[in-house]
């Protein structure tokens, strides 16, 4: 039986791995580039529908034992829910490959070693943690060095940003002219795809399954949700704010992440280029394992098959054969050249794409008493969840559109 | 013995998760209604398998996977049939109680051919 705090930990490393990731890194440091302080709300909009669907579910993991595509699979028909879960996968294997894409640009600062040639390495070693590995070390191992990703935070506070102009930026932002809001609007689109990930919802139930979590953890599951989702979003925002303070004075707009490289510098020195690789090479891993992990649960609960981090692969073979398929033709793309920000920037954009398709099953299982029981959503949360799926709807029918305007 | 009370098929049945102890088995694809002159109809079985999963999705989808299985196949039926006396209980999963596992056969295929001769697998 596990402790509350460890529980807890889960959702570090769901904040850690889901949230501060190649998409949110990057975008993060776009908005303060381009526009200062002015997209911190996208951020903050983003983490508190996260923050209630994360929370629902871990709800629905403990009260019903059903990961998210269990239930899913159950209430609305193989026939259903195959097609969200397809769409989803191919979305996972562009964003698996932008993360992939992360951890080798992370040591391409620490080495100097082109990225390119760290895709195989990087996926040997991606592949082998989660081989050999349990969930419970992959989380550790993963949050402890996920931890450093606080320099970003420290040299945010040390680069004394303007705190007035920061906290409008956060609740009550000023929109750009006319001239600039199609960049602002797309960056704003790119923000929330990066932060709702709907992998994390598949992960961090299938974890709570895994753990055995009854309805007497659903307090840590709270306290995990808010927390853990806090965290990643504080990190965010100081990479937002980092990038405000050094990009934005001096004009310059991001293009690759060689730049972004550069954002630690001022405030930490000489330390600044190696912590910058250190964070987008463990922040990257983090996440390409819940990808890998997620698509794996995902693919198995929808066919039924035998699932499990936690067992011997061959006991599982068609779920490792996911994740190991998965993981090796990820690399494709960035073997073949393709810039790993562009990817990135796509992937998030279709992430918004496939949102409403995710989110809006969240509706009405966590209404269903067959489902949770006593435990169902109160008035704030289903207004959450059809804000959400509302604004992700709107951000799948504008995302394309946005992109050719302010993504080019 | 199979629940006796009454059991929504569609919602309750269909599409859950069959298992035997920890196994997963797979899901439930599909049932199979018997028709029986001058008595009411029966459940007579769990349809389970690919080509059960493929024709819900369309016809071209069966044809294609009855094609595939012809060709790749490990198991001998895309199609197996659990009869409804097999079925133990039913709650969050299905629980049955097979003697053998045609099921598992990709399963065991993949572990024994694939997965199984991969370093540290076991």
């Amino acid at each position: 039986m596990k402790s509350s705090l460890l529980q807890i930990a889960l959702g570090i490393i769901t904040s850690i791995g889901g949230f501060l990731e190649v998409g949110s890194i990057a975008t993060a440091a776009q908005a303060g580039a381009s526009f200062r302080y002015g997209l911190i709300w996208a951020i903050v909009l983003g983490t508190l529908c996260l923050v209630f669907l994360i929370e629902m579910s871990g709800r629905l993991a403990a009260v019903s034992e059903h990961t998210i595509a269990d239930a899913v699979r159950e209430r609305f028909g193989f026939d259903f829910a195959i097609w969200p879960r397809l769409a989803e996968l191919l979305v996972n294997y562009l964003v698996l490959g932008a993360e992939i894409g992360g951890v080798c640009l992370g040591l391409k600062v620490l080495t100097g070693i082109d990225a390119r040639w760290w895709a195989v390495p990087v996926a040997l070693i991606l592949w082998f943690a989660l081989w050999v590995g349990t969930l419970d070390i992959i989380e550790n191992a993963t949050s402890i060095l996920g931890l450093l990703t606080i320099a970003f935070v420290v040299a945010a506070v040390k680069m004394h940003p303007d705190w007035i102009p920061l906290a409008r930026g956060a609740v009550a932002p000023v929109f750009p002219p006319r001239s600039e809001s199609g960049q602002y609007w797309f960056t704003a689109v790119s923000i929330l795809g990066a932060t709702i990930s709907p992998y994390m919802f598949y992960f961090y139930s299938s974890g709570a399954v895994e753990d055995g979590w009854k309805e007497k953890d659903l307090p840590a599951n709270r306290v995990t949700a808010i927390l853990g989702m806090s965290f990643g979003a504080l990190m965010s925002i100081g990479v937002l704010v980092v990038s405000a303070q050094v990009f934005n004075p001096r004009g310059i707009d991001i293009k690759r992440y060689e730049q972004i490289a550069l954002v630690l510098t001022p405030a930490l020195h000489q330390w600044g280029w190696p912590i910058f690789g250190i964070s987008l090479a463990v922040c990257c891993f983090g996440a390409a394992v819940e990808i890998s992990l997620a698509s794996a649960y995902s693919m198995a609960q929808t066919f039924g098959w035998n699932w499990g981090e936690d067992e011997k692969p061959a006991s599982r073979a068609r779920f490792s054969l996911t994740y190991t398929i998965l993981i090796f033709l990820s690399i494709i793309p960035l073997l073949l050249g393709v810039d790993p920000l562009k990817q990135t920037i796509v992937s998030m954009a279709l992430t918004a794409i496939v949102l409403p398709l995710a989110i809006l099953p969240f509706l009405l299982l966590l209404n269903d008493e067959k489902f949770v029981g006593t435990h169902r959503n109160g008035p704030i949360g289903n207004a959450v969840v059809t804000f959400t799926i509302f604004m992700a709807a709107i951000i799948a029918i504008v995302a394309v559109p946005l992109e050719i305007v302010g993504g080019g | 013995m199979p629940p006796t009370h009454a059991t929504r098929l569609v919602s309750d049945v269909l599409d859950k998760q069959l298992v035997q102890g920890r196994k997963k088995l797979g899901k439930v694809d599909g049932l199979v209604i018997v028709l029986r002159e001058g008595k009411p109809p029966r459940v007579g079985y769990i349809e389970c398998g690919t080509a059960v999963v493929a024709r819900r999705l369309g016809r071209w989808c069966e044809r294609l996977v009855l094609a595939l299985n012809r060709r790749f196949g490990v198991r001998e039926h895309p199609r197996y049939r659990i009869p409804w006396s097999k079925v133990k209980e039913i709650d969050i999963n299905v629980e049955v109680e097979l003697d053998e596992h045609p099921l598992l056969a990709w399963e065991e295929w993949l572990s024994k051919h694939v997965v199984g001769r991969i370093p540290f697998a076991k």
